[in-house]
């Protein structure tokens, strides 16, 4: 009973978590403690001045990928999923998804330039 | 006798091949890392600190938290608190599912490869949320590069993974690791290009050279790492160490046969030693032999090969079992 609850799934997150926390606490403790001055505590920067609201992720640039990234995840899952058959039908789902792929790249370089 | 078996489970949980274990191998191999890469530029790498220089990473890492711990004022305190021991959370969780010691993992269940692809994710998104709440134009930059570097290497590794899955029926990195062992064969051999597209992955995942894209120097000066400082760098610097333990133990298991050999005299940690060594060398010389990337060139690429590619091989993988059920 012991064995298993010390090789299960939530103690070693918990352990691992608790290796974290100690190593950050520790670093704490033997840390140099300086003086804090607002230089110190500015940020590390150059040039023009950009304040941090102005600060904004550029999620266009993710978009197209995200849609991508979903579409192929799923393939990878039924990929996972297919594993008490192998042979024909993985295979031409598969197939069909590499067809998806040489087709739509070039639509997607003559859709976005 | 109960408790004794249940204290062993604990003392393997904690020392070896545990959290110690994992820890020494992941500053080992940083230092085999660095001294191979010096070797290959001409340098000659750390050599001051113990024999050949192999305390340096070691005494690099008691240095980085004994150092002042600097927060900006204008950070998101708690995110920016979190994500350096979030982020050495992961890869030590994961490594106790590979196979180190044995066929079986510490810590093994049917599925526990889904859970290792999903804690590499997790990695990527806490490098994004540790880069956006830096609120520094650099950081926010790395960040959003290594989010958008992760949507184009994740398909291809998580698709290629499948190979050795399909091969041994089933999920569990033990159980494939057992597969090849019982049947003398390494899942390498008819998963060629999968082999191939994982190490360039997992490069990409190590934000190693070729995709060092989200921590740039030359551009961005340290990407998403710029703001941290002190203990929180040297937590963020270990848990790359571990990661590249657990990208070589990882591939070792998957497509090298895990901790098994054609002699069976010599144990299985050695087995793994040898095997995750070479895997350090080629991913250090593959770091040496290349120029950067850009990120577009790097997600384009991903896409327009590296996807089709490891499709490919899987097709070429099932109709090979299909032909050969027949």
């Amino acid at each position: 009973m012991w064995r298993e609850l010390f090789t299960s799934l939530p103690f070693v997150l918990i352990i691992s978590l608790a290796t974290s926390l100690l190593l950050y606490f520790y670093g704490g403790r033997i840390s140099a403690k300086g003086t804090k001055t607002q230089g110190k505590l500015a940020q590390y920067a150059c040039g023009e001045e950009l304040p941090a609201e102005k600060l904004q992720v550029n999620v266009e640039r993710f978009f197209i990928y995200a849609v991508f990234f979903l579409v192929f995840d799923i393939l990878a899952f039924m990929l996972a999923t297919s594993l008490g058959s192998p042979g024909l039908m993985p295979a031409l789902y598969a197939t069909i998804t590499l067809l998806a792929v040489i087709l739509l790249l070039p639509m997607l370089k003559s859709r976005i330039g | 006798m109960a408790w004794e078996v249940g204290l062993l489970a604990l003392l393997s949980t904690l020392i070896y091949p545990g959290i110690i274990f994992l820890v020494v191998i992941a500053l080992f191999y940083q230092w085999v890392d660095r001294r191979f890469y010096a070797k290959l530029q001409n340098r000659y790498g750390p050599i001051y600190t113990g024999p050949r220089g192999i305390l340096q990473p070691v005494a690099d890492l008691i240095k980085l938290l004994a150092k002042e711990d600097i927060e900006p004022s204008a950070v998101d305190k708690q995110i920016f608190r979190a994500v350096p021991v979030l982020i050495l959370t992961m890869p030590l969780t994961a490594l106790f599912m590979i196979p180190i010691t044995g066929t079986w993992a510490l810590a093994s269940f049917e599925g526990d490869l889904i859970f290792i692809i999903f804690l590499m994710t997790l990695i990527a998104i806490l490098a994004f949320l540790g880069g956006w709440s830096s609120t520094n134009i650099f950081s926010t930059l790395g960040g959003m590069r290594a989010a958008l570097q992760a949507l184009g290497y994740e398909v291809p590794m998580a698709v290629s993974f499948m190979g050795p899955a399909i091969l041994a029926g089933s999920l569990s990195v033990s159980k494939i690791v057992q597969w090849q062992a019982s049947h003398g064969l390494w899942a390498i051999l008819l998963n060629p290009l999968g082999f191939g597209i994982v190490i360039v992955a997992f490069l990409a995942e190590l934000e190693r050279i070729p995709f060092d894209i989200p921590e740039a120097e030359t551009e961005i000066v340290a990407g998403w790492q710029t703001e941290f400082s002190g203990r929180k760098l040297a937590l963020i610097r270990l848990a790359l160490d571990l990661e590249l333990v657990l990208a070589s133990g990882l591939v070792t298991a998957l497509f090298l046969g895990g901790p098994t050999g054609p002699i069976p005299i010599i144990p299985g940690i050695a087995w793994f030693m040898i095997k995750t060594l070479v895997l350090v060398l080629i991913f250090s010389n593959l770091r040496a032999l290349f120029a950067r990337f850009r990120i577009d060139q790097m997600v384009s690429g991903s896409w327009k090969y590296l996807v089709p590619l490891s499709i490919l091989q899987i097709v070429m993988l099932e109709l090979l079992l299909g032909w050969l059920s027949f």
